[in-house]
């Protein structure tokens, strides 16, 4: 079933007024426009009058569960698309939000954000967490979703010189970084300088250095939502990386994170029967 | 004096100039799914794109990003390039801008030699803007897009043909192959185009500098700045935004571009952050721009290129910050700033 925007704006609109109507929630996190850009940008409302400002459409780009970090105490309703959930998710599996205190308008049978290459990855498409919905769910059976496999053919002096030129124009805004819902460490290793681990430059040896560090810790928690490659504004493939070891997850564990709330993380969940490549062999 | 060519005797001119200066222009690059256009030095002129505002501002060439202090003694740059460049085809806000970085680098108090040299080393040949994009707001800070006498040179393109219109005669042997042009003609273009860019929808009226008690101590930052994630974006394609922080690697130092919207940007040796919010920090750069530097200098320290707003990665608009500013100040009776 296609859904449209009108209908799932008008839908988001009606969820968000009786929500804090009835004062269930303080606050609602979506998406709106810009006043003089008319582009799409978070939004955050308290009174139910201004839902009206409430939109959904294929621009709607922006990862909004990481602004519940901002809101860990209050009563706040969220906006989800289904990679927004995933993170959702995530983050209650981490114990870092209360179930309590949230309240998920999700996005079924999502179609997609443009530009965003992530989206043909999607193996989710409605919500894995929500308490609403608007739109109509898209039936998995009729999902196929496609993984680029031109890094994978590739020969390693191949894939060398690919990172070397996308690295190379980093300008380390870390853009990606703080648009990335993994990354919300108090101090992140850039900003460390004792011990240092990685110089300010955007030689590229530091960049280098910066993404490959950053990928390594999105290890079973990346939930390829290409949220840092929407957010990077260098036109970088800083997905690559993180979704490659997301797809060794998946193969080597059969894990995919944030699917389930309940979920242990990929790095607390051992098993003495764990497949170990590379690993003393 | 006004100097005339066609698109070829540009070239010819540009081809000339290229033997005794690097050329660095406006190009097209290719950078993943983006298709941008960016100052870079060129090996040919016809490389060069002047369709469009450039989605970088030239500032690196003047602050490079990363820049290495040689000496660590103030007023002794490093190994000196002797070859100047032309940096050909720069527009009204980012000359202004230099304004801005020259108020901060080349102050009477305190003259930053690296960034001196830079700046004597080039020479600037202006462009006329034909036409806005959506985010440009210069003439609203009162910042002429068509034209501008702060680059010695400036040039007017119209279709095959353009002006270059000589501010500094010093410069004029630049320019000896072309024959001189009719100021009448160039007239015409400048009355033309001021017409088109008559029409602005947005207006401001702020009191400048912005009266720091009243604007910092306002209670609409925390809800202004409630998107912004923290990045340094907005900083680092501002053609104003000059902050630093030095690296040192095996006795190697060197400065690089530091972003007031970093959290660790003010934090203390002894962990204590005097900005620990994004909403304290996103004021921290409205105030710099439109209360701290005009008060410190006499000069706005945003030019309205609307490069922050175009890459920020949730759209922020310093435009609608403004606004919620200006209609604050009215509220609160028509402050006026000291």
């Amino acid at each position: 079933m296609e859904n449209n925007y009108k209908k799932l704006t008008e839908e988001i609109r009606g969820f968000a007024f009786e929500l804090l109507k009835d004062g269930k929630v303080d606050r609602v996190i979506g998406y709106g426009k810009e006043e003089y850009s008319g582009e799409v940008t978070p939004l955050f409302i308290t009174a139910p009058d201004e839902s009206n400002r409430l939109i959904f459409n294929s621009e709607c780009s922006m990862l909004l569960a990481k602004y519940l970090l901002n809101y860990r105490e209050s009563r706040v309703a969220i906006v989800a698309k289904p990679c927004d959930t995933r993170a959702i998710a995530s983050y209650l599996a981490e114990n870092l939000l209360k179930r309590e205190n949230l309240v998920i308008i999700g996005i079924n049978g999502c179609p997609g954000i443009t530009g965003n290459t992530a989206c043909i990855e999607c193996t989710v498409r409605n919500p894995v967490i929500f308490d609403f919905t608007a739109g109509e769910a898209i039936d998995k059976a009729e999902l196929s979703p496609r993984v680029a496999n031109e890094l994978e053919e590739m020969t390693a002096a191949e894939r060398l010189a690919y990172f070397q030129e996308e690295f190379s124009r980093c300008i380390r805004c870390y853009a990606c970084r703080e648009a990335c819902y993994v990354c919300y460490c108090e101090e992140c290793f850039t900003d460390s300088n004792q011990p240092f681990w990685v110089g300010g430059s955007v030689k590229l040896k530091d960049n280098f250095t910066f993404h490959l560090m950053r990928s390594m810790h999105m290890a079973g928690r990346c939930i390829n939502c290409g949220a840092c490659e929407m957010a990077c504004p260098e036109g970088i493939d800083v997905r690559a990386l993180p979704a490659k070891l997301t797809r060794v997850a998946r193969e080597l564990y059969n894990y995919e994170a944030g699917m389930d709330p309940e979920q242990k993380t990929l790095l607390t969940d051992y098993d003495v029967n764990d497949p170990q490549p590379g690993f003393l062999d | 004096m006004i100097k005339v060519a066609n698109s070829e005797e540009l070239e010819q001119l540009l081809n000339r100039l290229s033997q005794d200066y690097k050329i660095a222009a406006p190009v097209v690059k290719r950078k993943g799914r983006k298709e941008r256009i960016e100052y870079e030095y060129i090996d040919s002129p016809g490389e060069i794109t002047l369709e469009r505002q450039p989605d970088s501002s030239p500032k690196k060439f003047f602050l490079p990003q990363n820049e290495r202090m040689e000496v660590e003694v103030a007023g002794a740059p490093g190994t000196e390039d002797k070859q100047k460049t032309i940096l050909f085809g720069v527009r009204s806000c980012d000359l202004e801008a230099l304004k801005v970085l020259d108020d901060v680098f080349l102050d009477d108090n305190y003259i930053d030699a690296y960034y001196q040299q830079h700046r004597e080393n080039i020479i600037i040949i202006g462009l006329s803007c034909s036409e806005g994009k959506p985010s440009c707001f210069c003439g609203t800070l009162g910042i002429d897009p068509v034209k501008n006498d702060s680059a010695p040179i400036f040039l007017y393109q119209r279709g095959d043909r353009y002006y270059f219109k000589v501010y500094d005669e010093e410069y004029a042997y630049l320019l000896e192959d072309l024959p001189e042009g009719d100021e009448g003609e160039l007239a015409e273009i400048v009355e033309e185009r001021a017409a088109s860019f008559a029409e602005n929808n947005f207006t401001l009226d702020l009191p400048v500098p912005l009266p720091e008690e009243t604007t910092f101590s306002a209670p609409f930052w925390g809800d202004l700045a409630e998107k912004c994630l923290g990045c340094g974006v907005c900083t680092y394609y501002c053609p104003t935004c000059y902050c630093f922080g030095f690296f040192w690697e095996q006795g190697e130092k060197s400065r690089c571009w530091d972003s007031c919207m970093f959290a660790s940007f003010t934090k203390h040796a002894s962990g204590h952050n005097p900005r620990r919010s994004q909403d304290q920090r996103y004021r921290q750069r409205v105030m710099h721009k439109y209360s701290y530097h005009p008060e410190n200098y006499g000069r706005l320290a945003c030019t309205g290129c609307g490069r922050c707003l175009d890459n920020c990665p949730v759209n922020l608009d310093i435009r609608s910050v403004l606004k919620t500013v200006e209609s604050y100040l009215q509220e609160k009776g028509g402050v006026k700033s000291g």
